[in-house]
């Protein structure tokens, strides 16, 4: 019986014929079975007669883009509802949506469940860090106001998702701070760092400007704060590429030289692209959900299902669930 | 009103109530039941945020509505709920009206 990955096929702003496209080649090239959750009129159509591997599953009702995210509890037979129930109910391995995070977040949440010991879920983020594996950002923002004891949560949580996401055995993990000297910070900060020093691998605090460096594997913070910083490095990696194609292509002399580094450098800049790395896991809840950004075009669906899968493959609820208690 | 939106087993009363209550807020909160009392505020003394709340009302439905088909706490409400005793009486109300 192959993996099973219920889509949320409503979610993302190029919903659904994005998400639609995507799911047809994950089941295609990664083996899997895709359960398309979404309105039959406008998937139907999309869906090429003989097309195998994947199925659609009715739904009524779409959770949109800018609802809040109690509006799962409204909107009982929306497409990202009713994904959620069926990995709650064991018809399918895992989910992925590009819809509304907040709503990913609470339809998780309160169809599957936290596991003991987790209070908040936290997004694990992949952030790229050139010529080596990705470091893991938690919390990437869903859980914006946090308590000292969440942040050491999310960081056995990350810590552990490392462990599997980058095959290492004792990940770095820093404490996003202001200061790498053990006092910095705000309150928060303060309260976490000492709740942090008995995790193994623990380095103390780590600044901003450790993102998509070698310097540590695990960056952990609230979700407020890691949800900036998350933005703040997308933007600055937008702007930089932007200067440096600008630049290449301000005078006849360097286009021709870019005629000869560009194909290396849209190689390396594509190692940068979201898309390449599909979702982010949702840490803390009872079944796995990837959570897509709301841009995501096909080819980022179908990396979204890939990390699905791997997920299912690495057992990642039971390990979370070994690591939340271990630590106690 | 229909007999099938009413599937009374026992009558419930606000002792009932207030024991559910305590019961599911420890579940979710991860606390002792000892530490939930009618006085508690859900904020300044149990730490519980707007999600655990919505995660309280979602057990709430579920269990109650097994007694009564169709009760529901509308999430407008839920801002006026500040201390569990609050909550013990807006369930009752609910109940009494029949939904």
């Amino acid at each position: 019986m192959p993996i099973t990955i219920a889509v949320d096929a409503m979610g993302g702003d190029h919903a659904p014929g994005e998400i639609v496209a995507g799911a047809i080649e994950a089941a295609d090239e990664l083996g899997v079975r895709v359960l398309l959750v979404g309105l039959e009129p406008a998937i139907g159509p999309l869906l090429p007669a003989g097309t195998s591997g994947v199925e659609l599953v009715p739904a009524t009702e779409v959770v949109a883009m800018h609802d809040p995210p109690a509006s799962v509890r409204t909107k009982k037979d929306a497409s990202i509802v009713i994904a959620a129930e069926l990995v709650r109910d064991g018809k399918a391995d895992a989910m992925a949506s590009a819809g509304n995070t907040g709503a990913s977040m609470a339809a998780a949440l309160l169809r599957m469940g936290r596991i003991k010991g987790a209070a908040r879920p936290a997004i694990a983020v992949p952030i790229p860090v050139p010529g080596r594996a990705p470091q893991i950002l938690v919390d990437g923002g869903a859980t914006v106001d946090c308590t000292a004891e969440w942040v050491r949560q999310f960081a056995v949580m990350g810590r552990e998702y490392a462990r599997i996401h980058q095959g290492i055995d004792e990940p770095r993990l820093g404490l996003l701070s202001n200061g790498e000297e053990p006092g910095k910070g705000d309150d928060l900060r303060k309260a976490v760092y000492p709740l942090l020093e008995g995790i193994p691998g623990f380095i103390g605090n780590v600044e901003g400007r450790d993102f998509m460096h070698d310097t540590v594997d695990v960056i952990v913070t609230d979700g407020f704060t890691g949800n900036v910083a998350l933005k703040t490095v997308e933007g600055a990696i937008r702007g930089t590429a932007k200067l440096v194609f600008d630049t290449l292509m301000s005078t006849p002399e360097l286009q021709a030289a870019a005629e000869a580094v560009m194909p290396a450098l849209l190689e390396a800049a594509d190692t940068l692209n979201p898309d390449s790395e599909g979702g982010c896991v949702l840490l803390g809840v009872d079944g796995i959900c990837v959570i897509a950004h709301g841009s995501s075009n096909a080819r980022a669906m179908k990396n979204s299902v890939r990390r699905a899968k791997e997920c299912v493959e690495a057992h990642v609820v039971d390990r979370m669930k070994g690591a939340v208690a271990d630590a106690g | 009103m229909p007999a099938e939106t009413h599937v009374e087993r026992s009558p419930i009363g606000p002792d009932d109530v207030f024991r559910m209550i305590r019961e599911r807020l420890a579940e979710i909160l991860e606390i002792d039941e000892d530490r939930i009392t009618l006085d508690s505020d859900f904020a300044t003394d149990l730490d519980a945020d707007s999600l655990a709340l919505i995660e309280l009302v979602e057990a709430l439905e579920e269990e109650l509505g097994e007694r009564t088909v169709g009760f529901s706490i509308d999430d407008e409400d839920l801002g006026d709920l500040h201390t569990v005793r609050d909550a013990v009486d807006y369930v009752m109300h609910r109940l009494s009206a029949g939904t």
